[in-house]
């Protein structure tokens, strides 16, 4: 870490701390897992614990923690003393969410710092700046399209402001979504960001029509599963669109008998916009497809369940083999549910 | 699957001695580890970069040894009483109640006479667990613990929307600290330290559309908060309006396990979440899920074995995947779910001894922690 700085010194070389009295770390008994700090972190950690003694929050204090989060960004008392730190001094919160935006770019995988960021939000109250750190977490997400702590914060904000006035923050997710996906179709987060936005969070602004709604969302995912049918993503949407909605399997059934063929070219030839056929080239019959009409036939039961249990074979003793415990399963757990 | 090679040796004393090595010294490189925020979001697998605090790391390295059943040869019984101080050096109490912390690092020196925590000393929740579980592998008699400030401690934690989060006064609020909640009140077998009613609403809003449990009631669905849900829904007891047997219905349970046997991939490793790569400690998360959800049968343990021995690393230790390096939490995970599915057919290597999925410990070991944990009651 010094290397960056050439000419610092330790605190404990600084003549304006030498007014702070710094407390080692208690060591206790024989430490188990030892850790071997550097000279530079025992110092500025020494001055930290002296600093929270005294109970001061001042200017320097805010130094002193970013140079300590700079070595440890997992140090959470140093990110808590620095938020109040910054609540007392009355600072310019904003200018502090610009400070840390390189910071967080470079430790994404810390929680410390989407934890600080939102508490700064909290404390703003601001939906203006809010919007600003949607557009921040969407830059990140262009560099790591999955960081789980980056959704958890953009999804915190959505539901924290609530703000979904025209032109509000949800207003552009959808939009923004199709856009990952377009992107990498096989994007889980975009799929489950999407699940958020349009089901998990309420009636949005213009989705008040939830028949049209899920009549465009279920044409959405069958052309993306038209597109790379062997994509679980996308079939976790459908089914999750389907049963939000409590609509019946059975529904899709002209759609998925398009992927259970064997060859493409067994697909009829006209082309029909409700039920889009695979992509040329894709591996059929598709594993999910199989599962989900036997998932019809199993909610229509009685006589069909037998139909469900030729698909569960196939699929255990063929097309998807490693996983045929779990079609046994299915099949045991079938009959039992036709017998009761 | 009769196409796969025929399993390796599980290299036990290699794993071990990554246990002992790590228990006697980590670099600074390390130093992450130790405060705690960072780790308690690694702790259920929650992220990539899988960093675990010290606290946590001398627990994944304590029961590597418990599972290996070499506790008594590497740690012997002389060498146990300074293990067991330094965690009880970890207790602190004040006025948010006692717990322990994740280590000394915000504790002056000479400080014996006042462990009274100030606001930057608190204990932290899933440290909390940790060190209950750990001094239960050391065999510890509970003789120190301070169960009614316990309780309190966990009562400071929970939040209006029924979480619990890290530390009382901040840090996360989401399954996994809420999963510490449950296990710490389970663990001393009283349930005066938080309203369960809330608590549970908080876990089943967690539940997403595609069977799995995010790490919060909007997150994608994760295998180790999953396991976080699973688990609290099960040790929870009934209360007037939530019945155990109807906290998950039929098709929730069918979705759940639908979802976490389509993790199991075709390395026969387990992914965490629909679309990643495989990674050895979702092995445990999702595969102790589908065992809580008497859904065990449909992993593939032969699968899961050979995926475990390729993570093997050359030195000792599991690796998250083949080819990467290994560390203690992968390591300890990766023998816990070998634990609980123990492969068929396998020789003597492989064999360990059976685990409570729910507390994540040896059956032994929870034995220890339900004899000595618990406050005493008198005879009645
Ligand atoms: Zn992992």
């Amino acid at each position: 870490m010094s290397a960056e700085f050439e000419d610092v010194l330790l605190y404990a070389e600084r003549p304006e701390w030498a007014d702070v009295t710094p407390l080692p770390q208690y060591q206790g008994v024989d430490a188990l897992a030892p850790i071997n700090y550097s000279a530079e972190y025992q110092d500025a950690t020494d001055y930290f614990r002296g600093i929270v003694k005294a109970g001061e929050k001042s200017p320097r204090v805010l130094a002193l923690t970013w140079n300590i989060i700079n070595m440890n960004p997992a140090h959470y008392s140093a990110w808590q003393y620095r938020y109040k730190t910054l609540l007392a001094m009355g600072a310019d919160l904003e200018a502090e969410l610009r400070l840390m935006d390189d910071f967080a770019v470079t430790n994404m995988k810390t929680y410390q710092v989407w934890h600080h960021r939102r508490l700064l939000l909290t404390a703003l109250r601001s939906p203006a700046a809010a919007a600003a750190e949607l557009a921040f977490t969407a830059r990140v997400l262009a560099g790591d399209a999955k960081n789980y702590h980056t959704w958890s914060y953009r999804q915190w904000l959505l539901v924290h402001f609530n703000d979904d006035d025209e032109g509000g923050l949800w207003a552009g997710e959808r939009a923004w979504v199709e856009e990952l996906l377009e992107k990498d179709v096989r994007n889980n987060s975009a799929w489950h960001h999407r699940f958020l936005v349009v089901w998990a969070s309420g009636v949005r602004r213009g989705d008040e029509d939830r028949e049209a709604v899920g009549r465009t969302e279920s044409a959405f995912a069958k052309d993306k599963i038209a597109l790379a049918p062997n994509n679980p993503s996308a079939w976790n949407y459908l089914r999750g669109v389907l049963e939000h909605t409590k609509t019946p399997f059975a529904t899709l059934t002209s759609f998925v008998e398009l992927y259970i063929v064997s060859d493409a070219a067994e697909a009829p030839e006209v082309v029909d916009l409700d039920n889009p056929a695979p992509t040329e080239g894709a591996q059929l019959p598709c594993v999910h497809a199989l599962e989900f009409l036997a998932d019809v036939y199993e909610q229509e039961g009685g006589e069909q369940v037998a139909k469900a249990v030729e698909i569960w074979k196939s699929l255990a003793n063929e097309h998807d083999t490693m996983r045929k415990k779990y079609w046994e399963y299915r099949i045991r757990d079938g009959l039992q549910g036709a017998r009761a | 699957m009769s196409d796969l090679p025929s399993l390796p040796r599980l290299n036990r004393n290699g794993h071990a001695k990554l246990a002992q090595l790590c228990l006697s010294g980590l670099p600074f490189s390390q130093v992450e580890v130790d405060s705690s925020r960072y780790t308690s979001n690694n702790i259920f697998g929650g992220t990539i970069a899988h960093r675990v605090n010290r606290l946590a790391v001398v627990f994944y390295c304590l029961g590597t040894l418990d599972l290996l059943g070499v506790l008594e040869s590497k740690v012997p019984e002389a060498a146990r009483p300074r293990w067991r101080e330094w965690f009880w050096e970890q207790q602190t109490y004040g006025k948010y109640g006692t717990g322990f912390r994740p280590g000394p690092y915000m504790t002056p020196e000479h400080n014996e006479a006042d462990p009274n925590h100030g606001e930057y000393d608190v204990p932290h929740l899933i440290m909390t667990y940790t060190a209950l579980l750990s001094l239960a592998i050391l065999r510890d008699d509970f003789s120190k613990l301070d169960r009614p400030g316990i309780l309190h401690f966990v009562r400071s934690c929970q939040q209006e929307d029924g979480s619990f989060s890290a530390l009382p006064n901040g840090g996360e609020a989401d399954l996994r600290t809420t999963y510490c909640a449950i296990v710490i009140c389970s663990l001393l077998d009283d349930w005066s330290g938080m309203d369960l009613e809330r608590a549970i609403t908080y876990i089943q809003r967690c539940s997403s559309h595609e069977g799995g449990y995010g790490q919060t009631p909007d997150g994608e669905a994760l295998g180790g908060t999953t396991y976080c849900a699973l688990a609290s829904l099960k040790l929870a007891p009934a209360t007037t309006t939530s019945h155990w047997e109807t906290r998950i219905t039929p098709a929730e349970r069918a979705r759940t396990i639908r979802w976490l046997a389509a993790n199991q991939l075709s390395s026969g490793g387990f992914c965490g979440r629909t679309n990643k790569v495989a990674d050895a400690c979702y092995c445990f998360w999702c595969g102790a899920s589908l065992d809580m959800l008497g859904a065990g049968d449909v992993v593939d343990r032969t699968a899961l074995a050979t995926f475990m021995s390729q993570c093997q690393f050359k030195f000792g230790g599991i690796a998250k995947a083949p080819g990467e390096r290994a560390d203690p939490y992968h390591t300890y995970l990766s023998l816990a779910a070998l634990a609980v599915f123990q492969p068929p057919d396998a020789d003597e290597s492989w064999q360990l001894p059976q685990l409570d999925p729910l507390w994540n410990a040896t059956l032994d070991t929870a034995r220890w922690a339900r004899e000595h944990i618990p406050a005493r009651r008198s005879p009645s």
